[in-house]
C-alpha cells in the first residue's frame, strides 16, 4: 500500500502507526504515478496521535528521535522509506536496534545517518566565511543534506564573539547566530557587503593553497584522491578553488 | 598584512613537513577566538591528495646551517624572507576566522642562532595565546640546541611540539646534516616527555593550571635520502613510541629538490612511504611489534601490505572463526580493519554471522575470505599459492583505496581522523 503524508515529523509518526502491519508499505510525500487499481492511503496528521507514537518509540530507544531528525535531514531520495523501515523494526523489536547491522533496515538507516554525520564533519572544515563590512561572517554553501543549523554549535563554540550566517543556498534557508541566539530563517538572495580587506585575505589564502601543493607528488591518482575527500560539487564555495574573488551574483 | 611574495617564500619552505594533523587538543574557548577539535579537522585538500588543516609556515628561511637535502641551506641561492611575529599572528587569526585553517604549524630555519630563533618562535605563540586570545591549534617545531628554558616555556603555549629526527641514523645525520646530531634532536624530546609527565601529575594534584603540550610530540624522518632499510627505521619508530611516548612518527619520502653528490637523484617512492605508514598503523593500533613485521636489515614487501605479508608467513594461525575470534585476532586478519572488527563484534552478539551477513555489512572480504571461516565454512582459495596469487591481484586493484583500508582505527577519534584523510 502507498501512504501519503505531509512530510512533517508528526505526519511521519502517524503514517508509522497506520502502516504498522503493512509489510509492503511505501511512504511518499508527493504525487507519484500509481499503478492501475492502487488506492493510496492519505495519512492525516494528528498531533496527539503522533505524540503517543513518539513516547512509545522513546520508551524503546531513548535516542531514537535524534536519529529520526537525522534521517529527515538526509538528501537521499529514499530517506523517508529508510526511516520508516527502521522505525517499524524498532517498534516491533521494542528495544534499541542500532547495532544489529546484519538487519538490512538497520544497515540502511545507519548508513544514511552516517552520510549526514560525515557531511556535517566535512563542513566543519569546508565552510568558508567571508568577513562583511559590519564584522559579521557570512558563509554560503549547498550541502547534500539539510544541515545548516547542525553546524552552528561548532562555530559558535569557537567564534563566540562573531555573529555569523550559514546560508544553504539550495534550500534557501540560513542558520543565524547573532552573537547571543541561534535561529533558522528562510533566506533567498543575500546582499552582502564585504569588508575592505576581505578580497586580500582571500587572495592570500589562494596563494597559500598554491604554494603548499608539491608538484612532484601530484598525479592523476592523487588528484582523484583529492576529489574523493573534497568532492567537486563543493568547490563552488571553496575560496581556494575559485578563479576570481567571490562574486555574489553567481552564488545567490 | 603580510605580502603575497613573503607568504610564498615562507610557506614554500614549510611544506615538506608532512604533519598537518590538528588532533589531540581539547583546548576550550575561554573568550577570544578558537578551540581545539579533538578529532582534528581538514579544511581543504591539495591536488597531491593531502589534507590542509594548519597554516604551515616558517618564521624565517634564512638559515645558518647547511643540511645537504634542504633547499634553504646556507649555501643555497634562494630568496630569503623573515616574518615579524605580528605578521604571523595576524595571518593565523584572519585565516582562522574565515575557517580556512584549524590553527598554526610554525617552524623556522635557524636564523642568526638557535636561541634567537627559539625566542622569536616563543614570542609568536605567546602573543597568539595572550594578546590575541587565540585557542586554536598550535604546532611548534623546536629548534635543536636552543636553551632548554625557551623550549619549556613554549610547551606551555603550544598544543604539540616536534623535533624532527630527519634521518634514521647518526651516520646519515653526520653526512647530510652536519650541524645536527642524534643527541641534539632526541634530548629535547626526552626532556619534554619527562616534563610533560611531571606537569600532568602536578595538574592532577591541583598544584598547577594551564596546558603542557596537550597533543604531545611528533617527529618526522626523511625516507630514501640515506640507505637505512625499513627494518631499522621501524625499530627507531617503535623505540620513539615506547620510550619517548611520541604521538606520531611521520615519514616523508625524499623529494630531490637539491642536487648533491651525496644525495640520490630520484625520489624515495611513494609506495615505500605508504608501506611504512601501514606498518606504523600496525605498531600503534593493531598490537603488532616491529619484530613481527620486518627483520632489522630488510625492507618491507612491496608486493603485499605488511599485515598480509605477516599473515602469509603465519598461515598456521588461520583461518579464524569470525563468530568466536577475539578482537585482537580479528584485527590481525588481512583486510579487516579496526572499524570492521568492531562491527563484527557488535553484530555477532545478536546473530551467528554468515558470509552473506558480512557481505551485507559491507565488510571487505576480498582478502579476508582466505583467512576466516563463518560458522565453520571456508570461502577462500584452497591452496596457499592460490591465496598469494589472489592477494596480489587484490592489492593492485585496490591500490587506490589502500589508504582507506588501513585508515580504520581503534578509537572514535582516530576513526574520524582516518575518515577525513589526515595523515
Ligand atoms: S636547519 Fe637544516 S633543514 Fe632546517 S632550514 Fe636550516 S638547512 Fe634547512
Amino acid at each position: 500500500m502507498i501512504y501519503f503524508f505531509d512530510g512533517t515529523k508528526n505526519g511521519f509518526l502517524c503514517a508509522l502507526t497506520e502502516a504498522f502491519h503493512d509489510d509492503a508499505a511505501v511512504l511518499v510525500t508527493s504525487q507519484v504515478q500509481l499503478a492501475l487499481g492502487e488506492s493510496p492511503v492519505l495519512v492525516s496528521t494528528d498531533d496527539e496521535k503522533a505524540k503517543k507514537a513518539e513516547n512509545r518509540l522513546l520508551s524503546f530507544d531513548k535516542d531514537c528521535m535524534y536519529d529520526l531528525d537525522t534521517l529527515f535531514r538526509s538528501g537521499m531520495e529514499n530517506h523517508l522509506q529508510i526511516a520508516f523501515d527502521y522505525f517499524r523494526l524498532l517498534a516491533k523489536m521494542k528495544k534499541p536496534i542500532g547495532k544489529r547491522l546484519a538487519e538490512p533496515a538497520v544497515f540502511a538507516a545507519v548508513e544514511c545517518m552516517k552520510k549526514v554525520g560525515h557531511e556535517i564533519h566535512k563542513m566543519h572544515g569546508f565552510i568558508r566565511f567571508m568577513e562583511t563590512e559590519s564584522g559579521a561572517l557570512y558563509a554560503p554553501f549547498a550541502p547534500d543534506n539539510d544541515i545548516c543549523d547542525r553546524l552552528v554549535p561548532h562555530f559558535r563554540a569557537r567564534l563566540p564573539e562573531f555573529p555569523f550566517v550559514i546560508h544553504d543556498t539550495a534550500r534557501k534557508k540560513a542558520a543565524v547566530y547573532d552573537g547571543k541566539n541561534t535561529f533558522v530563517a528562510p533566506l533567498d538572495g543575500a546582499q552582502v557587503l564585504l569588508s575592505a580587506n576581505e578580497a586580500e585575505w582571500q587572495s592570500l589564502w589562494k596563494r597559500y593553497y598554491q604554494s603548499v601543493t608539491i608538484p612532484a607528488r601530484t598525479s592523476k591518482e592523487r588528484n582523484k584522491q583529492m576529489k574523493g575527500y573534497m568532492p567537486v560539487r563543493y568547490w563552488k564555495f571553496l575560496t581556494e578553488k575559485q578563479e576570481n574573488p567571490t562574486n555574489f551574483d553567481e552564488i545567490t | 598584512m603580510i605580502t603575497e611574495e613573503k607568504l610564498k617564500i615562507l610557506t614554500d619552505s614549510a611544506k615538506y613537513d608532512v604533519s598537518c594533523s590538528s588532533s589531540g587538543s581539547g583546548r576550550k574557548n575561554t573568550g577570544g577566538m578558537g578551540n581545539g577539535y579533538v578529532a582534528g579537522c581538514c579544511h581543504s585538500f591539495t591536488p597531491d591528495g593531502r589534507c590542509i588543516s594548519l597554516l604551515k609556515i616558517v618564521l624565517s628561511n634564512d638559515c645558518i646551517y647547511d643540511c645537504k637535502y634542504c633547499p634553504n641551506r646556507l649555501s643555497a641561492d634562494v630568496p630569503r624572507a623573515t616574518a615579524t611575529p605580528e605578521e604571523i599572528c595576524e595571518l593565523t587569526i584572519d585565516f582562522y576566522k574565515r575557517n580556512y585553517i584549524e590553527g598554526l604549524f610554525l617552524s623556522s630555519a635557524v636564523h642568526k642562532n638557535p636561541d634567537y630563533t627559539m625566542e622569536r618562535l616563543l614570542l609568536v605563540v605567546k602573543k597568539l595565546r595572550t594578546e590575541y586570545r587565540f585557542h586554536g591549534y598550535i604546532h611548534l617545531k623546536g629548534i635543536p640546541r636552543a636553551d632548554e628554558r625557551l623550549m619549556q616555556e613554549a610547551a606551555r603555549y603550544a598544543d604539540r611540539m616536534s623535533y624532527n629526527v630527519e634521518l634514521p641514523s647518526e651516520k646519515s645525520l653526520k653526512l647530510l646534516a652536519p650541524q645536527k646530531s642524534k643527541e641534539s634532536l632526541l634530548t629535547p624530546m626526552q626532556k619534554l616527555a619527562v616534563q610533560s609527565a611531571a606537569f600532568k601529575e602536578e595538574k592532577r594534584k591541583g598544584l598547577i593550571k594551564g596546558h603542557f603540550l596537550p597533543a604531545g610530540q611528533t617527529t618526522q624522518m626523511i625516507v630514501g635520502a640515506s640507505p637505512e632499510p625499513d627494518g631499522q627505521i621501524l625499530r627507531l619508530t617503535q623505540a620513539l613510541y615506547r620510550k619517548n611516548g611520541l604521538k606520531r612518527v611521520y615519514y616523508s619520502s625524499y623529494v630531490p629538490v637539491v642536487r648533491d653528490a651525496l644525495l640520490p637523484e630520484t625520489s624515495g617512492g611513494q609506495l615505500r612511504e605508504h608501506r611504512l605508514y601501514q606498518a606504523d598503523w600496525l605498531l600503534r593500533f593493531y598490537g603488532f611489534s616491529v619484530e613481527e613485521i620486518v627483520n632489522e636489515g630488510e625492507n618491507l614487501s612491496m608486493e603485499f601490505d605488511p599485515k598480509c605479508a605477516w599473515a602469509l608467513r603465519n598461515m598456521h594461525l588461520f583461518p579464524v572463526e569470525i563468530n568466536r575470534a577475539p578482537l585482537e585476532v580479528l584485527l590481525r586478519v588481512p583486510g579487516i580493519g579496526a572499524k570492521n572488527a568492531y562491527k563484527i563484534i557488535e553484530a555477532r552478539k545478536y546473530t551467528k554471522l554468515s558470509f552473506e551477513d558480512l557481505v551485507k555489512m559491507r565488510v571487505a572480504l576480498k582478502r579476508a575470505k582466505h583467512f576466516i571461516t563463518c560458522n565453520g565454512k571456508f570461502f577462500g582459495a584452497k591452496s596457499e599459492n592460490a591465496v598469494r596469487g589472489l592477494l596480489v591481484a587484490a592489492e593492485t586493484q585496490e591500490s587506490a583505496e589502500q589508504l582507506d583500508l588501513f585508515g580504520m582505527l581503534s578509537t572514535p577519534q582516530n576513526a574520524l581522523i582516518a575518515l577525513t584523510g589526515q595523515l
